[in-house]
């Protein structure tokens, strides 16, 4: 469960500053899956960096209820933030070994993760031997690997093509399904949005605000069937009508 | 490209060879190529040439291990608390700034005449350029790497050993490849000032001795010294780059 009260960003700029996120209380339910969009400048990147504690907040708080987990939430980034001088297998395992994690038992991890992503056969690659989405693939695979019971994406697949794209909303789900990991997912696409999430979050700009929220009742198992389901197009529709209002 | 490179250095012996006997230059001016390869194996067989060479090397050797060391230190100790890069910034840019050949006697003064002076003055030029380039390397990692040492609550001494030196490498062996050839000038500066063994003395003797054909074969075999040294170094850093380098 995740829990903002109050929860406010401001960034210091020459002559002043600007209100990036304005206060917001939200209360995200264990093992939700919470898709989070809105116009840029709305805050929805800053909200997930408050999360992940890569950003200060400058008040409020937030609360993760993990229980005594190390490291709470795994984070995927817009581009993979793999490292370079690492194989896509040390990638994946970096944070089991900086975590202390006993060789043979990463190795079965890792060994399950290049499978259950689909990079088997390019273990002993670098990244840069990679395409944009196999990259991606592997960075998703890294924050799995220390299993951290909360996932935060930040657009992670705006730099795939729309295929991969699909194929890997799938995996997603797969993956959401098995683990009941809380998921938040920040992207720019309704379909996308409506498609993978339990909730989603709708934010406008200037200054950064939670606008709406809707509870996704599609049912589950989602495949192509939801894409053809009028109650999904129903929720595409007026999220793209919030966006419109948004800008 | 080797081979135009080696038809050119055989076009400029030709000419050489060839105007020497032309014009019929007196030896003290200019010596023929033969001459001067006459003279060097005459140095190898009666004046121990290899074991000058091998002092020379050994000074630029000692000289630059230490000059690297220390520029590694105290790049990290900058990097660390900022506050120790300021207090020695002036004496630091105050050794760089003195001419070398100025800083020579004072150290032959102090140290003698032995390889000692020219190691401290090896290690004093080969310090700078190390220095700036690995403390580029750590102030300008990849925010985003930053941000996934975040992320991972790695211990500062984890995100240094996985993310910033790695990302410090490239910078650090391009500032170590600028001065190879730093150090090899300085290690011959202070053989002319004063010693009794190395390349650099068998130089200053041939001068004394108006015996030019010594004179240019030392400068020749400098070169070669010079270019090897820094080839090496050139080849680690395209590799580091290669290998360490985003892209």
């Amino acid at each position: 469960m995740i829990t903002t009260s109050g929860l406010t960003k401001s960034f210091d700029l020459e002559g002043g500053s600007i209100l990036a996120l304005a206060p917001l209380d939200h209360r995200i339910e264990k093992g939700s899956f919470v898709s989070i969009v809105g116009p840029s400048g709305c805050g929805k990147s800053t909200f997930l960096r408050l999360i992940a504690g890569l950003e200060d907040a400058s008040g409020g708080t937030v609360k993760l209820d993990t229980g005594s987990a190390k490291r709470p939430v795994g984070f995927v980034f817009q581009d993979a933030v793999l490292l370079p001088w690492k194989t896509v297998r040390d990638n994946i395992r970096f944070p089991l070994d900086t975590a202390g994690v006993r060789r043979d038992e990463g190795n079965r991890i890792v060994g399950e993760l290049i499978d259950l992503v689909g990079l088997t056969g390019f273990e002993d690659a670098l990244p840069k031997q990679l395409s944009g989405g196999m990259r991606q693939r592997a960075a998703i695979a890294r924050a799995l690997s220390d299993d951290p019971p909360i996932l935060l994406m930040d657009e992670p697949f705006s730099a795939v093509d729309l295929l991969t794209r699909e194929t890997l909303n799938d995996e997603l789900l797969r993956i959401w399904q098995r683990t009941g990991k809380t998921i938040l997912l920040v992207t720019h696409s309704v379909e996308e949005a409506a498609y993978l999430g339990s909730e989603v979050m709708v934010m406008s700009p200037r200054p950064g605000r939670l606008k709406k929220t809707y509870t996704v009742d599609l049912p589950h198992p989602r495949g192509e069937a939801t894409k053809l389901d009028p109650a999904y197009h129903q929720l595409v529709a007026e999220l793209r009508q919030d966006m419109r209002e948004t800008e | 490209m080797l081979k135009r490179g080696i038809a050119g250095l055989v076009l400029i012996v030709a000419l050489w060879g060839g105007g020497v006997f032309l014009f019929n230059v007196p030896d003290y001016l200019l010596p023929s190529p033969a001459a001067v390869m006459a003279r060097m194996a005459f140095l190898y067989e009666n004046a121990n040439l290899l074991g000058h060479v091998y002092v020379t090397v050994m000074e630029i050797f000692w000289g630059f291990l230490l000059g690297f060391l220390a520029g590694i230190l105290a790049a990290l100790l900058f990097a660390r608390f900022p506050v120790s890069e300021r207090m020695s910034t002036p004496l630091i840019l105050l050794l760089q700034t003195a001419p070398k050949i100025a800083i020579a006697p004072l150290l032959l003064l102090w140290l003698g005449l032995g390889p000692a002076p020219k190691i401290v003055l090896v290690a004093i030029v080969t310090f700078f350029p190390v220095m700036t380039g690995m403390l580029s390397g750590l102030r300008f990692v990849n925010k985003s790497y930053l941000d996934l040492a975040r992320v991972l609550k790695l211990s500062p001494l984890q995100r240094f050993l996985h993310i910033e030196l790695p990302s410090a490498l490239p910078t650090l062996f391009a500032g170590a490849t600028v001065a190879t050839t730093l150090a090899m000038t300085a290690a011959v500066i202070g053989e002319l000032m004063g010693a009794n063994e190395g390349v650099g003395y068998l130089l200053s003797s041939g001068q004394e001795n108006a015996d030019t054909a010594t004179v240019i074969g030392m400068v020749l075999l400098l070169s070669l010294m010079g270019w090897s040294f820094y080839e090496l170094f050139e080849a680690l850093r395209r590799r580091m780059e290669a290998r360490f380098a985003e892209g």
